[in-house]
């Protein structure tokens, strides 16, 4: 049986974590969690300790970005063969993760990714989000010639290089469609499986109407900077024994 | 360039100098981020007390008004050093990103270890989690 991780970023994530944590531990029997507590400022933090839930407290707020790499991270200094990221407001379906996982473990793709868009099945969004992730699989086709139906899915698991990889480079925000861009131009495959999101249940989401400009800017030109291959140019950071 | 204006811009690059120069020695501002704006206020200073200078550098790059190239050439090292702290900045966020990261991964260790201690019958005297948390505790009901 190989080690499975799911990493569960949290920023204010009281209403919602124990129901995603219970979630979990009853439909993803195969998987180990870690919680990482983005410095929230409700009581997301005792929450997790009277429940004596794994969790990493990170003392300075540092984004979403930065705790799901200290996810990875957590995922690659205990030895963690396959990890995905789990939104801590409910939205995502843990009854996939086994199939995603099984995917995985096949060994042909290094990344699969829980797709909204290939059954038309569960919660769809909006047609304003369904546009912008249509440009991105657009964009996406256009940079690397891979077809992506949903490459804004936050579901995505990745076996040990690409944990490997996050831990060293990971984006501040909104990574999907980047760093989709960024393992194929390293020549990981990527391979996608029809899953059903549920809309969230409460908290706020992190893409609010005034932030979509900013988002569709970013992660285009992020994209585009991933295919040019700038990855290249960055040092990593000393492995510490 | 009037005597007046060259008064003046003397004066505040001085004063400027001089701030800056007393903020680096009270520590407030580190030298090394400081020695670019001394090389402003120096080629200021030159460029203003030496209007013939100026004036030179103005025709050979066909700036009409000595004044403007004064101008110019302020906006120019603003520009330099706004870069020069965007790559600081950079960097600086890397860094305490990963600071942050392998803290709360160090307090994850601890955590392990303690609670391996415990079941050990070792008993350790010290604050890891909960208690470094500054903000104030509400009571909760789970």
């Amino acid at each position: 049986m190989t080690k499975r991780l799911i990493i569960i970023p949290a920023y204010n994530e009281a209403g919602n974590i124990i129901r995603t944590v219970e979630d979990i531990r009853e439909n993803a029997k195969s998987f180990d969690y870690v919680i990482v507590n983005d410095c929230s400022d409700d009581d997301t933090m005792r929450i997790c300790e009277k429940m004596g839930y794994n969790c990493l407290n990170l003392p300075i707020r540092s984004g979403i970005g930065a705790a799901v790499q200290a996810g990875y991270l957590y995922a690659k200094r205990y030895g963690y063969e396959c990890a995905i990221q789990i939104d801590g407001d409910g939205q995502h379906d843990v009854t996939f993760l086994e199939e995603m996982a099984d995917e995985l473990e096949k060994g042909k793709v290094q990344m699969v990714i829980g797709s909204r868009f290939i059954e038309k099945q569960g919660y769809q969004s909006s047609i304003w989000r369904r546009m912008g992730i249509s440009w991105f699989t657009f964009w996406i086709f256009l940079l690397t010639g891979a077809r992506i139906t949903d490459p804004t899915s936050g579901m995505r698991m990745v076996g040990r290089d690409v944990i490997n990889f996050f831990a060293e480079e990971y984006p501040k925000d909104y990574p999907e469609p980047e760093t989709a861009v960024t393992l194929l131009q390293l020549g990981y495959a990527i391979g996608e499986i029809p899953v059903r999101m549920k809309q969230r249940k409460s908290g706020e989401s992190s893409i609010s109407p005034g932030r979509a400009i900013y988002y569709m800017t970013k992660v285009t030109i992020a994209c585009l900077m991933a295919r040019l291959g700038y990855k290249r140019f960055f040092v990593p950071y000393k492995e510490i024994q | 360039m009037s005597f007046r204006l060259q008064i003046i811009i003397a004066i505040a690059t001085a004063i400027a100098f001089f701030y800056i120069g007393n903020k680096v020695r009270t520590r407030v501002i580190e030298l090394k981020y400081a020695l670019v704006w001394f090389l402003l206020a120096i080629v200021l200073l030159i460029m203003d007390l030496a209007p013939n200078l100026m004036e030179q550098a103005a025709h050979l790059m066909g700036v009409t008004l000595p004044i403007n190239m004064l101008t110019l050439l302020g906006f120019g090292f603003v520009l330099i050093i706004l870069y020069s702290f965007t790559l600081v900045l950079t960097n600086e966020n890397r860094r305490t990103k990963r600071l942050t990261q392998e803290v709360a991964l160090l307090n994850k260790r601890l955590e392990i270890l303690e609670e391996k201690l415990a079941e050990a019958g070792i008993e350790v005297e010290s604050p890891i989690s909960g208690t470094a948390d500054p903000r104030p505790q509400h009571d909760i009901e789970i």
